[in-house]
C-alpha cells in the first residue's frame, strides 16, 4: 500500500508539484477517466431496477423514486382515476413477478384491505377477475358458455344475452361478471406505477404532490397529475421546480435472479459460465503452444519457403474477420465439431497477430543461447520449451491476456458453432437470451454482462504482474 | 582426452568461400590458439569444430573419427561463448545442470560435479543467483563452469576474454592456463589478441583470409615467422618494415638473395652507431619500464623502437639506431621468410 501512495505521490524531484507533475497527473487521471468511466456506469446501471431501465433514468447512482400508483376504473359513473400511495413494491409490479413469486402471496385477502374503486383497480391487477368470475358461475350454476363468453367472435356473442343474466345477480357480483365479460359500462381496469413528485404551489407555498408517469430530463416540462385530484386532468410542470423524492435502493436481484435460475428458465449461469471458463482456458492454451512454435520455427530456423510462410501468415491479418465467417461455419459444420465447443475452440487457435508478436519477440533472443543449448545437448524440443519459451514469456504473457480476453468476449464464433446447442452456449449467447422480442429484461441483461466481466478483469490483475517479472528476468547483456 | 585433426576443410557461404582448405592437427591435451585479424575465418572454423556450422568440404576427426554428420550435442565438446550466453533465466547453478539433465546424468551425480567445478572456479556463493546478478567476470567464470562440468573431451573458447577489463583479462588469462594445466584437456582457443595467443598457447595457429599462415609454438613464430603476416602480426609493437631498396648500403650488403623487404623488431633496435639507420623521432612514451619511440625515416618508412629503460630523447630529435645482425628477418617479394 505504501509502495502505491508512493507510485501516485510521485514528483520531478522538486519539493513542491511543478506545472508538469500538475499536467502528467491531469492527463493520467482523464485518460483512467476516459477509460474507467463507461465501465463504472455500466456497473451503476446493473444495480438499477427495471422499472428504473424503462424511465430511461440517467442518474449516476441507483436512486429510486417514490413511487405511486394511478389506476383507471369504469363503472356506472363512468371513468375513474385513482391515485394510491403507500403500496408495497411486489404490488406494484405484480406484472414482473415470477408465476412462483405471486404462488406465494395471498393476494385474494390483501384485496380485502381495500373497498370501492381501489378494490376493483387491485382486482384487475392481480388478475383475479376472471378467477373469481370463473368461481362465481360455477358455485351460482349459471350457463357454461359464460365462460367463454370473453373469448367468443363479435359474431357468436349476438346469439347470447349476458346482460339478462348479470341483471339477476346481485351489485357486486353482477360487476365481477360484468367485468369479466366486458360488458358496457364496463372496461378492463388500468393500474401503472408512476414517480411521486412535489412542488411548492407559487400561491400558497405548500408542498403539493404530482404523480409523474416518466420524467424527461431532456424537456422543459413534465406531465404531472395531481395526487389529490387525479381527475383534474394533466398540468404540465416547469422541469426546474419540482422535486423528486428519491432513496438509494440498489436492486441486487437483477443479480441474484439470473444466478440462481429465476430470471428465466433457459439462463443457466453457472453453465454458462462453465462452457466460457473451458473455451477461454482450453483455446487459450492451444493458442499459446502454437502460436510460440510457430514463431520459434519462423525466428530461429533458416529453411526453405520461411518468407513465403511468414508473409502467408501476415497477409491473413488484412482479411476480416467477418469475410471468414461462411468458411468457418462450413469447416466446422464438415468436420463435425458443430454443437461442440471445440468447434468454438479450434477454428480460432492460430491467430497471426499472435505469431506475429512472438516472432517479432524471439529475434531479440541471441542465437548464442541456442547455440549453446545445442552444445549442452539439448534435443530442438528442449531448446523450445526449456529456453525460448520462457525467455518469451513476457510476450506470451501479453498474448495470453489478449487471447483471453478475445476467446471471452468471442460472440461471432460460438454463433457459428454452436447457436444450435443451447448446452454448449458461452456466457455472450446466453446474454443474448435476455433480449427478447417481448420482454425486455435489460435489468439482467446489464448485470450479468457485469458478471461476465468479472474473470477478465481478474485474468489482467493476475497477469500483469507476470509481465513485469517476465521483463525483469531478461538479464541478457 | 581427445585429437583433432582437420583435413582439407572448405566453407562457403552461397559462392563465398570463406576457408579455402584447412589442414590442422591439435594433440590430445595441447592448448591452440587460433589467432588472427577478425573476419580471417577463426570463429567459423570453431564453430564448424563444435558442429554449429556445417562443414562445405573436407573432414573433422576427432580421436580419428570422423564426426562432419555427428550434432554438436553429440560430439562431445564443450564450448564457452563470447558473450557467455548463459541462460538469462536460470540460476548459476541450473546453468550449469542444464547440460547435463540434457545428458540424462543422474542427480547425485550432477549435484556432485557442480559442487566440484564451484570449488574449482570459486562460485559457491553465488550458486543461486541468475546471470543478470552477476559481474562480468563472475559471468565468465559461469560460462568455463558450464564447460567443465560437461567434461568434455575438447573445450572450445571463441573470444571469451574480449568482454572482460584489461585487468581481469590478465588475471583470467593466468587463470585459464592453470585451469589447462590441472585439467590437462584439450583445448581450441579463438582470439584476435595476439597476447593471448604468446601467453598462452602451447600451439598456435596463425589465420589469415580463410588460410593458415603458419602454425607453431609461440616462440617459433616469434623468432622464425613464416611470412610478412606473421612477422608482422605476433608481435607487439608491430615488426618495423623497411623497403629493402631504400637501405642504406652497410645494410643492404646483409641481405639473402632475392629479399625485397626488411623486418627488424621495434625491441631489437638500440641506440648505436653500428648497422645504423638514422630517423627522425617523431613522438616518445615513456612507460617507466620502457619507453617506446615513433619515427620515420629519411624516405618517410615509419618505423618504432622499443628501449628497455627510460629515455631523454625528446620528439622532433634525430637519432641512429642498430641491431645485430642475427634479429634480422628477410622477406622476398611475395612475402615468404628467406
Amino acid at each position: 500500500m505504501t509502495d502505491v501512495i508512493k507510485f501516485f505521490t510521485r514528483r520531478q524531484g522538486k519539493k513542491k508539484a511543478s506545472l508538469t507533475d500538475w499536467i502528467s497527473y491531469g492527463f493520467l487521471f482523464l485518460g483512467f477517466l476516459i477509460i474507467f468511466l463507461p465501465v463504472l456506469w455500466l456497473v451503476m446501471n446493473s444495480v438499477k431496477s427495471q422499472f428504473l431501465l424503462q424511465k430511461y433514468d440517467t442518474n449516476f447512482l441507483p436512486m429510486d423514486y417514490e413511487r405511486i400508483a394511478r389506476a383507471t376504473t369504469y363503472g356506472p359513473d363512468g371513468k375513474d382515476i385513482l391515485i394510491m400511495k403507500d403500496l408495497e413494491p411486489w404490488v406494484m409490479f405484480w406484472k414482473n413477478l415470477s408465476d412462483d413469486e405471486r404462488a406465494e402471496k395471498d393476494v385474494v385477502n390483501y384485496i380485502k384491505n381495500f373497498s370501492g374503486n381501489e378494490y376493483y383497480a387491485l382486482r384487475s391487477h392481480f388478475g383475479l377477475v376472471s378467477v373469481m368470475a370463473k368461481d362465481l358461475i360455477l358455485s351460482q350454476n349459471l350457463p357454461d358458455w359464460l365462460i367463454k363468453y370473453p373469448s367468443m367472435f363479435p359474431s357468436a356473442k349476438k346469439e347470447y344475452d349476458p346482460q339478462a343474466i348479470v341483471d339477476s345477480l346481485v351489485d357486486e357480483d353482477a360487476r365481477l361478471l360484468s367485468e369479466y365479460l366486458g360488458l358496457k359500462p364496463y372496461k378492463p381496469n388500468g393500474f401503472t406505477a408512476q414517480i411521486l413528485v412535489s412542488m411548492m404551489d407559487p400561491q400558497t407555498g405548500e408542498l403539493v404532490e404530482y404523480s409523474v408517469s416518466r420524467i424527461n430530463p431532456t424537456k422543459d416540462t413534465v406531465n404531472a397529475r395531481l395526487v389529490s385530484n387525479p381527475k383534474g386532468g394533466i398540468t404540465k410542470l416547469p422541469q426546474n421546480e419540482i422535486i423528486i423524492n428519491k432513496n438509494l435502493k440498489p436492486s441486487w436481484i437483477n443479480y441474484t435472479d439470473p444466478l440462481t435460475k429465476k430470471a428465466l428458465k433457459s439462463f443457466d449461469a453457472v453453465r454458462c459460465l462453465n462452457n466460457s471458463v473451458f473455451v477461454t482456458i482450453v483455446a487459450t492454451l492451444i493458442t499459446l503452444l502454437i502460436n510460440s512454435m510457430a514463431a520459434f520455427a519462423l525466428s530461429k530456423y533458416r529453411f526453405n519457403g520461411q518468407v513465403i510462410f511468414f508473409v502467408i501468415i501476415l497477409a491473413t491479418l488484412m482479411v476480416p474477420a467477418s469475410v471468414l465467417i461462411v468458411g468457418i461455419f462450413k469447416m466446422v459444420t464438415m468436420t463435425g465439431l458443430s454443437g461442440s465447443l471445440w468447434g468454438v475452440i479450434i477454428p480460432g487457435a492460430a491467430t497471426p497477430t499472435g505469431v506475429f508478436m512472438l516472432r517479432q519477440y524471439m529475434l531479440t533472443i541471441p542465437d548464442e543461447l541456442l547455440e549453446a543449448a545445442r552444445m549442452d545437448a539439448a534435443s530442438e524440443w528442449t531448446i523450445y520449451w526449456r529456453i525460448i519459451f520462457p525467455l518469451a514469456l513476457p510476450a506470451i504473457a501479453v498474448l495470453g491476456i489478449l487471447s483471453i480476453i478475445w476467446r471471452w468476449n468471442d460472440l461471432i464464433l460460438p454463433m457459428i458453432a454452436v447457436s444450435t446447442t443451447k448446452a454448449a452456449y458461452t456466457i455472450q449467447l446466453c446474454l443474448l437470451d435476455f433480449n427478447g422480442e417481448y420482454l425486455a429484461r435489460e435489468h439482467y441483461a446489464l448485470a450479468m454482462t457485469v458478471v461476465s466481466l468479472v474473470p477478465t478483469t481478474l485474468v489482467f490483475v493476475f497477469l500483469q504482474k507476470y509481465i513485469t517479472t517476465g521483463i525483469a528476468s531478461t538479464g541478457m547483456k | 582426452m581427445a585429437n583433432l585433426k582437420l583435413r582439407d576443410i572448405k566453407k562457403s557461404y552461397g559462392k563465398t568461400e570463406v576457408i579455402h582448405g584447412l589442414d590442422l592437427e591439435v594433440l590430445d591435451g595441447e592448448f591452440c590458439v587460433l589467432v588472427g585479424p577478425s573476419g580471417c575465418g577463426k570463429s567459423t572454423l570453431l564453430r564448424m569444430i563444435a558442429g554449429l556450422e556445417a562443414i562445405t568440404e573436407g573432414s573433422i576427426l576427432i580421436n580419428d573419427e570422423r564426426v562432419n554428420d555427428v550434432s554438436a550435442a553429440k560430439r562431445g565438446l564443450a564450448m564457452v561463448f563470447q558473450s557467455y550466453a548463459l541462460y538469462p533465466h536460470m540460476t548459476v547453478r541450473q546453468n550449469l545442470a542444464f547440460g547435463l539433465e540434457n545428458l540424462k546424468l543422474d542427480k547425485d551425480d550432477i549435484e556432485q560435479r557442480i559442487n566440484k567445478a564451484a570449488n574449482q572456479l570459486r562460485m559457491e556463493d553465488y550458486l543461486k543467483r541468475r546471470p543478470g546478478q552477476l559481474s562480468g567476470g563472475q559471468r565468465q567464470r559461469v560460462a568455463i563452469g558450464r564447460a567443465i562440468v560437461r567434461e568434455p573431451s575438447i573445450y572450445l573458447f571463441d573470444e571469451p576474454l574480449s568482454n572482460l577489463d584489461a585487468e581481469l583479462r590478465v588475471a583470467t588469462r593466468v587463470e585459464l592456463k592453470a585451469l589447462h594445466a590441472r585439467l590437462g584437456n584439450t583445448m581450441i582457443y579463438v582470439t584476435h589478441d595476439q597476447v593471448e595467443a604468446m601467453t598462452m598457447a602451447d600451439k598456435i595457429v596463425v589465420m589469415h583470409d580463410g588460410i593458415i599462415e603458419q602454425t607453431g609454438s609461440p616462440l617459433d613464430l616469434y623468432n622464425k615467422p613464416a611470412n610478412l603476416f606473421v612477422a608482422g602480426f605476433i608481435g607487439s609493437p608491430k615488426m618495423n618494415f623497411l623497403d629493402c631498396s631504400s637501405l642504406p648500403e652497410e645494410i643492404k650488403k646483409l641481405s639473402p638473395k632475392g629479399a625485397t623487404t626488411f623486418g627488424i623488431r621495434p625491441e631489437h633496435l638500440r641506440i648505436q652507431d653500428e648497422n645504423t639507420l638514422s630517423l627522425q623521432v617523431k613522438t616518445v612514451e615513456q612507460l617507466g619500464s620502457d619507453s617506446y619511440l615513433y619515427g620515420e625515416t629519411i624516405d618517410k618508412q615509419e618505423i618504432s623502437i622499443k628501449l628497455n629503460s627510460q629515455t631523454t630523447i625528446k620528439g622532433g630529435e634525430s637519432v641512429k639506431v642498430g641491431f645485430s645482425q642475427s634479429d634480422t628477418h628477410w622477406f622476398n617479394e611475395k612475402g615468404a621468410s628467406l
